[in-house]
């Protein structure tokens, strides 16, 4: 072997197929390997007129030695610098021969201005099936007014409106979010499995437990709450007593409402509920009472302005007689007047009668 | 996105299964049922592929029970009222707690109460006054028992309730094949007087051991006052929780308690949203996980049923190379 196949020791590299490959030391372009490969590459080719990259390898296996590498240690560092900028010239040719490689861009366009056409005529497609959509959408909801939203939150009764539609029920037993499993019990649901796994109760079981809670939990339904400190009534069971302590709230409740009357309000179905009437009831009286006084009150007043014009009318009767008369009439008057104001009645006629009699 | 329970597949299926025998499989295009009561133009306004056979004797009386509170008995009750009013039945709705009422919140119609049961009992109103009719659906209304501020009397309460419910079953034209009362929470006053009436229970508990021992407390109370007919549902049910053994699942529950199971409710964050809109979970759509096992709840409550298979999450299958294709 010469000393240049052992300086040009770079990467073990055994190429697939059997070629011939220049290798190229500091000195010049000499061939004296005995085993020499090309590789024939399209980068070289492509690269053949502007530079020739340089492929430095040696065949891996009886090529290498390691005392020829202890050798090039000795004087490799000039050699070392030349692979270094080989290696940097020979990326720069096929990074250039990439470039070159590819065509330019505006040919490219020029030559698939037909895929252009379409891509330009799906897009226009799409924009008008977005477009057409919202128009429906916008006749669709012009149709159903405002008055919509309120059969939505149920303030209105949807049935009666032409606008809806009968809502269809989906049956809660098959539901197409659902898949089953074919020949087992697995279930798939929104990406979750699930296996359905048969309940164990049995009968027996559920007795069981009932004995269990009937020997645990004795308890009678209270009938009769009391607060605490009242005496429990002879006729009741003290089993059915409810303490109240006196201090809870429920313990300072008047139950003022009667019990039947309750049973009766309760049963009602027809007609003013009983406190409304009573209390309808207990105003007209009311009003009337009111009424009544008002009238009595009117009447007094009249009766006092027909005294004044009592005395021109009476000429029949002396004027001596008038005085004792007239005092025991105005007694007479009034006494008919307390009288009338104390039974309340209001009655004009009796006094006209009385009127009638001066 | 939370996914709706399924229904078995028709080899497990049986009589008192999750899905119904296969005779009712079959598709029926059965009658609307037409009735001269506000529920016949809600019925007209829907169409159901099949509707559930009505089981036992009208009316049927159902409190919505638990012990411990916040377990979802008023969800519950207003979910499962919703859906019974859109199945078309005549359905009332009672709110029991006297004083903090919150049924009316989750059905929307809370600026609608003007007078409670309180006013009945004293005269102000009648009971048809008191009832108030929901517009989307009119087959569904609603009682209050009282108002916060007002008291009903203690000695009252549970005959009080007896006499609401006598009362609705003799209306000549409108009587209710469902009421339902809203429990409140704990064995005290108001649980007394809200069993009162009752004849079947539908007890609400989640899968932690808080809640399992006021739910056996009630269950024993319930026994003893006589009602015997206490099915159970399970609610806030974490599939994934229980999976990695942090969670009881729900075949634990029925052993602990012993108890027909009417439904399992997964845990599902619409609930929250529904609560705030005042739009009960079962009218979303498309429907909703916790929606989906309300309205099968519903439809076994209607027909006397119970569950007899539960889900239990796995891991998911690992798909092949293939499975891209449909493989």
């Amino acid at each position: 072997m010469t000393s240049t196949t052992k300086a040009f020791s770079f990467l073990p590299f055994q190429s697939i197929f059997p070629q011939v490959i220049s290798i190229r030391d500091v000195k010049g372009w000499n061939l004296k390997t005995p085993q020499s490969f090309r590789l024939g590459s399209r980068w070289l080719g492509h690269t053949r007129g502007e530079s020739r990259p340089l492929i430095l390898v040696r065949a891996s296996g009886d090529a290498l030695d390691s005392s020829g590498d202890s050798e090039r240690a000795g004087d490799g560092t000039p050699v070392e610098e030349e692979g270094n900028r080989l290696d940097l010239e020979r990326k720069l040719g096929s990074l250039r021969e990439m470039v070159n490689s590819l065509p330019p861009v505006v040919i490219v366009i020029k030559r698939n201005s037909g895929s252009k056409f379409a891509i330009a005529l799906c897009v226009a497609f799409a924009f008008l099936v977005i477009a057409t959509r919202q128009i429906m959408l916008k006749r669709k909801n012009h149709y159903q007014g405002s008055v919509a939203d309120l059969v939505r939150r149920g303030q209105l009764r949807s049935d009666r409106r032409g606008i809806s539609k009968p809502l269809k029920c989906d049956d809660p037993f098959h539901n197409p979010f659902i898949k089953f499993g074919k020949g087992d019990s697995r279930i798939e649901m929104f990406g979750k499995v699930y296996r359905l796994a048969p309940v164990t109760l049995t009968k027996e079981q559920q007795s069981v437990h009932q004995k269990r809670r009937s020997r645990a939990y004795q308890w009678k339904r209270p009938t009769i709450f009391l607060k605490e400190g009242d005496p429990i009534p002879p006729d009741v069971d003290p089993e059915t007593v409810r303490w109240i302590p006196a201090n809870h709230p429920f313990a300072t409740t008047a139950s003022d409402i009667d019990e039947d009357v309750a049973q009766h309000n309760v049963y009602q179905k027809h007609g003013v509920p009983f406190r409304v009437k009573a209390e309808h009831e207990a105003l007209q009286r009311k009003l009337e009472s009111l009424q009544s006084e008002q009238k009595l009150n009117e009447v007094a007043l009249d009766l006092n302005n027909i005294r004044d014009f009592e005395r021109p009318f009476k000429s029949s009767m002396k004027p001596q007689d008038l005085e004792p008369n007239s005092s025991a009439n105005q007694q007479n008057g009034h006494l008919t007047l307390k009288s009338d104001e104390e039974t309340g009645t209001s009655d004009s006629e009796s006094l006209s009668d009385e009127l009638k009699k001066y | 996105m939370a996914a709706p329970l399924p229904s078995i597949p028709r080899a497990l299926s049986s009589p008192h299964s999750i899905l119904p025998s296969p005779v009712l499989l079959r598709p029926q295009s059965l009658p609307l049922h037409r009735r001269q009561t506000p529920g016949s133009a809600v019925s007209a306004a829907f169409q159901w592929n099949r509707k559930p056979q009505l089981a036992g004797e009208t009316p049927r009386v159902v409190v919505v029970t638990s012990g411990k509170g916040g377990v979802g008995k008023t969800t519950t009750t207003a979910n499962i009222g919703i859906s019974l009013a859109r199945f078309g039945f005549y359905v009332v709705a009672v709110d029991a707690d006297a004083g903090l009422r919150n049924l009316d919140l989750l059905l929307g119609l809370e600026n609608r109460v003007n007078y409670t049961a309180v006013e009945v009992l004293n005269g102000d109103c009648r009971l048809d006054q008191a009832l108030v009719r929901d517009r989307r659906y009119p087959s569904l209304e609603l009682l209050c028992i009282s108002k916060p501020r007002s008291k009903l009397p203690l000695g009252f309460g549970a005959k009080a309730l007896t006499w609401v419910v006598d009362a609705l079953r003799s209306r000549p034209s409108s009587a209710p094949q469902f009421v339902l009362i809203d429990c409140p929470a704990g064995i005290d006053a108001g649980f007394i007087t809200a069993i009162a009436p009752a004849n079947e229970a539908v007890l609400v508990t989640t899968p932690d051991i808080t809640a399992l021992r006021d739910a056996d407390r009630v269950t024993g109370l319930l026994e003893c006052d006589g009602i015997r007919d206490i099915k159970m549902i399970v609610n806030r049910v974490r599939t994934d929780l229980i999976r990695g053994e942090d969670m009881m699942s729900v075949l634990d529950v029925q052993e602990m308690l012993g108890l027909a199971l009417l439904g399992v409710i997964p845990e599902d964050s619409e609930v929250i949203k529904s609560t705030n809109r005042g739009y009960p979970l079962v009218l979303n759509k498309p429907p909703t996980v916790a929606g989906l096992a309300f309205e099968q709840a519903a439809w076994r409550l209607v027909e006397q049923d119970t569950m007899t298979a539960v889900m239990v999450e796995e891991e998911p299958k690992k798909k092949g190379f293939f499975s891209f294709f449909g493989g």
